[in-house]
């Protein structure tokens, strides 16, 4: 009988070091336990690839939304702040940023419950995301296909997002409403001197919307800032474009809002970044968050990949390279689609809060 | 009440200064009230319905006495303001001290209450009339603004 040889044996059957004693096993959920949603969320930690990241981003809100609730200390209470959009008023400071897209999906109505309930702190948006949201009061969106034909559509007067139709009707139905709320503002620039910012704007269009719908309704009822440096790139700049040539005038002063964002980042006593999608977004919230040398805690869900070297591909660890998230902290990047994963990620932390208020609500603790 | 609108009127000759005219309905070369200026349509461009709302034409117009430039953008289905042009070609006859010219039409009719135009084409008047070149002068109305706005020599007294 002869024997293997000896080179082949040692590569094959290379001893294994001991992983540490702590070290979690891989178990997936049994669903011969029932169907509780809760528990299989929790086994997710467990499970692997983006189960695994989804499970830890719920474990990091949550940890965020604990630091949330504690009261402030008598000598943290932000009493001689005059804006009360940017006062402190937890121990944690939320921002949530999230793309136009998401808007135009059915994730608008999430953003909206969390906007009406106060749970977040501070918004940051593209346009789209703030119009979208503005134009869904006036006229709807459709389900559609991501095989429509371009060509069809543009003749037929319909624009697609993903699988989503909007009708140029639509927009009609929107520079209608808009117009006269332009026309308004350029007059109280001239007449009292208001200087008009995007977090100012969309203050004012919430206010006239006056629909429970709308995300920036509940906003500027709850006095959440809402912070959109590209406010113009949009159906929205399109409008104050060609109001440019009917009454020319209106400013838009950008830094009035950078320093509004920074000033509630410095002013933090912790704070806590959710950014679903990437690009400016996200970067305005880390950049925000770099004022305070870093957020304390950090869930990014998006499906970008780093090897360009974009921000909007960049995990939490190039953040922490830069200061915009503590080193000491526990970023999760989520490597999904948002439409798929904020809903649940909503439920098994602010949702779930909001429908246990009262009930003994089972904390997270910091392990992993 | 229509009494009361005839007596306001009376100020011209009855007809308006100006007719509305759906924007679509304009062309380039045509002419249009931009910012209350009666203006000739030098650049028109269409945008259909779209994200940006309602279907627009953008115009750049250059106005008519002033050569100043005006740029409007306006939906389509709107109307625009499009202002009467009259346009005359008149014989000089002279140009008074207070340079007022003499001027006359088909029908030997004299006028003798517009200027000298100012600027490059006044210049241009001046010294061709001075060596004695028979002129016409194109006189544009729009408005109740009237003034010369182009000279050229009276080829139909050569022949």
């Amino acid at each position: 009988m002869s024997t293997e040889p000896a080179v082949a044996k040692d590569a094959v059957l290379k001893r294994s070091e001991a992983l540490a004693e702590n070290t979690p096993q891989v178990s997936g959920y049994d669903f011969n336990d029932g169907l509780n949603y809760s528990k299989l969320f929790e086994s997710y930690v467990n499970t692997g690839f983006q189960a695994t990241n989804l499970g830890l981003a719920i474990r990091e809100i949550n940890r965020m939304l604990d630091c949330r609730d504690q009261p402030l200390e008598a000598d943290q209470i932000d009493s001689h702040e005059t804006d009360d959009f940017i006062r402190r008023r937890s121990k944690c400071t939320v921002f949530l940023g999230y793309t136009s897209n998401l808007v135009s999906s059915g994730l608008r109505e999430t953003i909206r419950f969390l906007a009406e309930h106060r749970m977040i702190d501070c918004i940051v948006t593209t346009a789209g995301g703030v119009e979208e949201d503005f134009i869904k009061c006036l006229a709807p969106t459709f389900m559609g296909s991501f095989e429509l034909s371009g060509r069809d559509l543009r003749e037929r007067g319909i624009n697609r997002i993903g699988n989503l139709l909007v009708p140029n009707d639509n927009y009609c139905k929107f520079e209608d409403w808009v117009m006269p709320l332009l026309d308004e503002m350029l007059e109280e620039q001239k007449s009292q001197g208001t200087i008009w910012s995007p977090s100012k704007i969309i203050h004012r269009l919430g206010n006239r919307i006056d629909d429970p719908s709308s995300i920036y309704y509940w906003a500027a009822k709850n006095e959440i800032p809402v912070f959109c440096p590209a406010l113009t790139d949009g159906s929205l700049g399109d409008m104050m474009y060609f109001h440019s040539f009917r009454q020319p005038g209106l400013v838009v002063d950008i830094l009035s809002d950078l320093r509004r964002l920074n000033t509630m980042a410095v002013k933090a006593v912790n704070s806590g970044m959710i950014i679903v999608g990437g690009g400016v977004i996200k970067h305005h919230i880390c950049n925000a968050n770099l004022m305070r040398n870093g957020a304390d805690y950090s869930v990014f869900i998006n499906t970008a990949s780093e090897f360009d070297g974009s921000d909007s591909g960049a995990r939490p660890d190039e953040a922490i390279s830069w200061g915009k998230i503590r080193k000491d902290a526990t970023p999760v990047k989520v490597y999904a689609e948002a439409s798929l994963v904020f809903p649940l990620i909503v439920g098994e932390t602010f949702a779930k809060r909001h429908h246990c208020a009262g009930k003994e609500f089972p904390r997270e603790t910091n392990q992993v | 009440m229509a009494e009361l609108d005839d007596h306001f009127e009376t100020a011209d000759s009855g007809a308006s200064n100006t007719y509305p005219m759906q924007c679509s309905a304009l062309r380039k070369n045509g002419f249009v009230m931009l910012k209350s200026r009666p203006c000739k349509i030098v650049e028109m461009s269409t945008s259909k319905t779209g994200k940006h709302g309602h279907a627009k034409v953008h115009m750049v117009g250059i106005d008519i006495f002033t050569n100043k430039k005006y740029e409007d953008i306006c939906p389509s289905t709107h109307n625009m303001d499009v202002p009467n042009v009259k346009r005359e070609d008149l014989q000089l006859i002279s140009i008074s001290d207070d340079s007022f010219l003499t001027l006359m039409n088909e029908n030997g009719d004299l006028r003798e209450d517009l200027k000298v135009p100012e600027g490059e084409l006044g210049e241009q008047l001046r010294s061709d009339f001075d060596s004695g070149k028979d002129l016409l002068c194109t006189v544009l109305k729009a408005c109740d603004e009237e003034c010369v706005i182009a000279i050229k020599n009276n080829t139909a007294l050569d022949k």
